[in-house]
């Protein structure tokens, strides 16, 4: 069973001075991979500047588009498709102890293979008083442990649009406890890294059909590496599993390696940005 | 090359070529006028006014009383005038570290000579017994800069870019310089020898363009309005008449564009246009309205720099 | 010697405990230094003043001068040169530039290693705290293979003289290595005020450093490139380096560019020209990783190029040093060099490495609070010679200070013996005469495909001030024309 998805996204920008130049790069392509396929694009800019497609630091394709002219006004507006396979999140062998899995991540070479993501950036770092905020038990598995953790995210910070921005230190929302699902995501990762589990962050777009938390733009969840398992994704803005309702587009260290738009605008004043997503689906045979 | 450095070196030539116009005009006009024949042209608020008008400074109050010392500041050594020969210089400097690359260690080292003169010569001194000593420098180092332009650079794009900039603000300024002083002209009419046509304005507007001994040589007469816009217009043989300007422009902008594919967008095709429109015309046609003269010319020669940006410098 | 009254070394004193270049422990010119020491002892302290400020102008109004801000007005200055050279001997010199290239090439291994199979990490010879904790260590390179297989293109060693007469490397610079330009300035400087001193000894010229640069850089080309196009990218002509700079692309005959100069499309470079666009093939690059691309990196660079690195990942473009290099400049990465040559190329330093303590180890970071008089500390991750205590010159106040920043971030301190580096004669203008400081010396090593170049010469700077080892331009630092003789 599969199900297929029409995503729309959408963003507005308006300047109040003319701008010479710019450019901008999206990362908000539909990733190809073993649970999703079939994606197909359509994305159109209200200038009709041409697209360049492009690969990102971790291979995930971005779509990349310069102005020459001058302009204050510029829409882009993307479709896509894709049809994403019904998965179990659950159908796996769950380890028997936590001491085996322990050995395996504690290797020299998993350290070394698994480097990034078991780093501390500047956007999942913590002081050292919150480092001890969540540990794992001993007579749990890796899995349970983290399903544990999502849990204590998702009741930790309370869902709040608007109290944080990119640029919120981890610390501070542990403190404040409000938070979106960027911040989620981070302190997931930061807290299974400082357990030494690898966790990277993702972004993608949830289908909201059943009431989610997330909002209507993009959504961030994290995935972590189990060494028995492999990578599952964790979403601890809605205390769930990655599942069908779960698009992935990209996956980094933190929030800066996934940015959906960075851009580059030679001009002076403000601007003005709107953004909105939309996701609907239908279920195939 | 690229284009914004190109836009540089273009800038370069022209800021040189200013603050050398400034300065003769500054001292020539201060000169004449202290034995000048008829008592206006004699007046310090005379000369005074005809140095600001050539500088492009919104007219004073009709009754204003100027000071000598603020005007000759403003013109030489006010770091905030944007017209000023120092603010020009140090544009001028600018332009040229931009572009160190692609400009001679020979021409380089002129202009940041010159800088580093303007830069320290002292206003007091300058205000009370400079004003020939700093003139005269000002002239002669961009003349030095222009032989070292001439002589230490590959004659090629880059040599075509800084003298079609030197040309263009040449012609600029004599347009400029003629627009002064044929405002002088008209307004010191009286006194003895007081008729238009031979004012004594012509004489300095010959000077202002160093074309006076030239135009002696020429004319073998007092020089009149007539003969005075003839030579400084027309007549390309005078190396700072307008013709001259427009041909060396015309010259070097086939440099760039040598293509001679028609294309009557083109910079080249305007230039072209602009001299062919001048190269024949008889003088009497000019004289005849000035004013109407001067306004087309400097609409033409800001129009040739703005299709130049357009077509070389747009990046 | 000459005893002539006036001579310029007569009041020259010498302190018996440091390794002074020209004379040797028993107060006599050393054989190499004879001829020039009996030259310049023919010149008054009268005319050497007047060369000395001939030299000056010289630099002044050819605009090689640095901007100094003071009570908001600006001010240029020329960096302080020193009219009496340096000599390094032809078997001296041999073991430096063998050193020197020894120690590129390991960090060239280095680099591909930890941004491939990263195997010197996972068989422990360095830890993997080294890059782990590295603000210079990029992911985006991950897996990329530069053109040529080469990361440091050009290194910059800064390599002293102990009291033991041997020879150390302090630092392995490979970001944007600096101060080429002035080895070639100070060249030309005491040709024209000392040409006669050069008939007497068999120098080797380093105005050839640009058109090797141009070569090497040119034999690392894209793939599917003929003949490259390069250019030079700099931040502008703000930039401290700026004349450098604009040395470069000139002497190597190439454009210089800015960010705003070069655009992206399909991820192959172009540059803006008067005649419409223009592919480029290699960057000689004078921008820091961070501010090479706003849509990769930093977003708030006015500097870079969007897209550029892209392009780079695609193999489209040459960027010189490649991103990332910065990761080996770390003075953590520099206290592993013995083990990272060793690792590489199975061969012992030929140049010595100065004994380094991490504080990041427990043990270490004992011995060095308890020893901190003794020794120097510097932070991993300043350049320019910032942050650095050296520990006999503070006061209790301070040394209790400095113990409290390095109990506090033990991760980014590393410390070392106190160093003595050896001094030379130099003219200080102050007192009009010759007096003792202390020197290092910067040496360029070109890497390319399948050759290297070293610059036969390098930058010996001075510690201007009295007693001072920092001999940074930043921190008050001359420099010196350096010779190297031919055998």
């Amino acid at each position: 069973m599969s199900l297929e998805y029409s995503i729309t996204y959408k963003a507005e920008n308006h300047y109040d001075h003319p701008v010479k130049e710019a450019s901008w790069q999206f990362l908000i392509l539909p990733d190809e991979n073993s649970t999703q396929n079939q994606v197909e694009i359509n994305f159109n800019n209200s200038l009709n500047l041409p697209l360049e497609f492009s690969h990102n630091a971790y291979g995930f394709r971005t779509i990349r588009i310069s102005a020459k002219e001058q302009f204050m006004d510029i829409v882009f507006e993307a479709h896509f498709s894709l049809v994403k396979e019904h998965t179990n999140p659950f159908n796996f062998q769950i380890a028997n102890s936590l001491e085996e899995e322990l050995k395996k991540l504690h290797q020299l070479e998993f350290k070394v293979d698994f480097e990034p993501f078991l780093r501390k950036t500047s956007l999942t770092n913590l002081l050292e008083d919150h480092k001890q905020l969540f540990l794992f038990k001993k007579d749990k598995s890796l899995f349970e442990n983290l399903q544990e953790l999502n849990k204590w995210v998702f009741e930790k910070i309370f869902y709040t649009p608007g109290t944080t921005h990119v640029g919120t230190v981890l610390d501070e929302i542990v403190a404040n406890r409000h938070g979106v699902c960027q911040d989620f995501s981070h302190l997931f990762c930061a807290l299974a890294r400082q357990n030494g589990i690898p966790a990277r962050y993702v972004s993608g777009y949830l289908h909201q059909g059943i009431g989610y938390f997330g909002d209507s733009q993009m959504h961030a969840w994290a995935e972590a590496y189990m060494p028995e398992i492999g990578w599952i994704g964790f979403d601890p803005t809605n205390n769930l599993i990655a599942n069908d309702n779960h698009i992935k587009v990209a996956h980094g260290k933190d929030y800066a390696d996934c940015a959906p738009l960075k851009g580059v605008v030679y001009s002076k004043g403000e601007n003005r940005t709107t953004h909105s997503v939309q996701v609907s689906s239908q279920q195939q045979q | 090359m690229l284009a914004r450095v190109a836009n540089n070196l273009f800038w370069m030539g022209r800021y040189i070529e200013r603050s050398e116009h400034i300065a003769r005009y500054m001292h020539v006009n201060y000169f004449s006028s202290l034995d000048a024949p008829n008592e206006l042209s004699r007046s310090r608020q005379f000369m005074l006014r005809s140095m600001l008008r050539m500088l492009g400074d919104p007219p004073p109050q009709e009754n204003e009383e100027l000071k000598e010392s603020d005007i000759l500041f403003k013109l030489a050594l006010d770091p905030n005038h944007p017209f000023s020969i120092i603010s020009n210089v140090q544009h001028a400097r600018e332009n040229a570290n931009s572009a160190r690359d692609l400009i001679s260690t020979d021409l380089y080292e002129s202009i940041n000579k010159f800088y580093h003169f303007v830069l320290k010569y002292p206003v007091d001194v300058f205000l009370k017994k400079g004003l020939y000593d700093f003139s005269v420098n000002i002239i002669e180092m961009s003349s030095i800069l222009r032989a070292r332009i001439r002589s230490t650079l590959l004659h090629d794009e880059v040599y075509a870019i800084i003298m079609l900039g030197v040309n263009l603000e040449r012609a600029n300024q004599l347009i400029r310089i003629i627009n002064a002083k044929y405002y002088d002209a008209l307004n010191a009419q009286g006194g003895y020898d007081d008729k238009f046509s031979k004012s004594f304005e012509w004489t300095t507007l010959l000077k202002c363009a160093e074309a006076y001994d030239m135009n002696r040589r020429f004319y073998k007469k007092t020089p009149t309005s007539l003969t005075t816009l003839e030579f400084l217009i027309l007549n390309p043989n005078c190396p700072r008449s307008l013709m001259n300007c427009l041909n060396q422009v015309y010259m070097h902008v086939r440099v760039l564009d040598n293509s001679f594919r028609y294309d009557n967008h083109s910079t080249a095709f305007l230039v072209g246009r602009v001299r062919a429109e001048y190269q024949y015309k008889y003088i009497d046609e000019i004289e005849a309205d000035i004013k109407t003269f001067i306004e087309i010319m400097m609409r033409n020669l800001s129009d040739i720099g703005q299709k130049m940006e357009k077509e070389f410098f747009h990046y | 010697m000459s005893t002539t009254e006036s001579n310029i070394f007569s009041s020259y004193q010498r302190d018996p405990s440091l390794f002074d270049e020209i004379y040797d422990k028993q107060g006599n010119v050393k054989n190499v230094y004879q001829t020039l020491f009996k030259l310049y002892g023919e010149h008054s302290i009268n005319d050497y003043m007047l060369l000395n400020e001939k030299a000056k102008s010289s630099f002044f109004n050819q605009g090689i001068t640095f901007q100094v801000y003071s009570d908001k007005e600006m001010q240029e200055k020329i960096f302080p040169f020193d009219l009496f050279p340096r000599i390094i001997d032809a078997k001296e010199w041999e073991i430096i530039e063998k050193g020197a290239i020894q120690r590129s090439k390991a960090l060239n291994l280095f680099l591909w290693d930890i941004y491939h199979e990263k195997n010197i990490l996972k068989q422990g010879v360095v830890p993997v705290e080294l890059i782990s904790s590295s603000e210079n260590y990029l992911h985006q390179m991950m897996d990329v293979d530069p053109p040529g297989g080469i990361y440091n293109h050009i290194s910059g060693t800064d390599i002293i003289k102990h009291n033991d007469g041997n020879y150390y490397v302090l630092e392995d610079n490979i970001r944007c290595p600096s101060g080429v330009s002035y080895v070639i300035c100070n060249r030309t400087a005491l040709k024209r005020a000392l040409f006669g001193v050069f008939n007497h000894y068999q120098t080797h010229t380093v105005t050839n450093y640009a058109e090797n640069l141009l070569e090497l850089l040119e034999s690392v080309k894209p793939h599917g490139v003929d003949i490259p196009n390069t250019v030079v990218i700099t931040p502008g002509m703000y930039n401290s380096a700026f004349y450098e700079h604009s040395y470069l692309a000139k002497t190597m005959g190439v454009e210089l560019v800015e960010g705003r100069d070069l655009i992206v499309e399909n991820d192959f470079v172009y540059m803006k020209t008067i005649k419409g666009l223009e592919k480029v093939d290699i960057i000689y690059r004078r921008i820091d990783d961070q501010f090479m691309d706003p849509l990769e990196f930093r977003a708030d660079s006015s500097l870079g190029v969007p897209g550029l690195f892209s392009a780079y990942k695609k193999g489209n473009v040459t960027l010189a040093n490649a991103p990332g290099t910065g990761v080996a400049d770390d003075k953590a990465v520099y206290t592993y060099m013995p083990e990272i040559i060793k690792y590489y190329l199975d061969e012992t330093p030929i140049l010595n490495n100065v004994h380094t303590y991490h504080c990041s180890r427990p043990k270490e970071l004992t011995y060095v609070l308890d020893h901190i008089s003794e020794l120097v500390i510097k932070p991993v991750d300043e350049a320019g010679g910032y942050g650095i205590s050296i520990g006999n010159r503070l006061s209790k106040k301070e040394i209790e200070e400095v113990k409290k920043q390095v109990k506090l971030h033990p991760r980014k301190y590393v410390a070392q013996p106190i160093m003595s580096l050896s001094v030379h004669p130099t003219y200080i203008d102050d007192v009009n005469s010759f007096e003792q400081r202390h020197i290092d010396l910067r040496t360029y090593t070109v890497l390319g495909k399948d050759k290297e170049f070293v610059l036969k010469g390098g930058l010996t700077r001075v510690a201007l001030k009295k007693g001072n080892l920092i001999v940074n331009s930043s921190q008050g630092g001359g420099s010196k024309d350096t010779w190297v003789l031919k055998d």
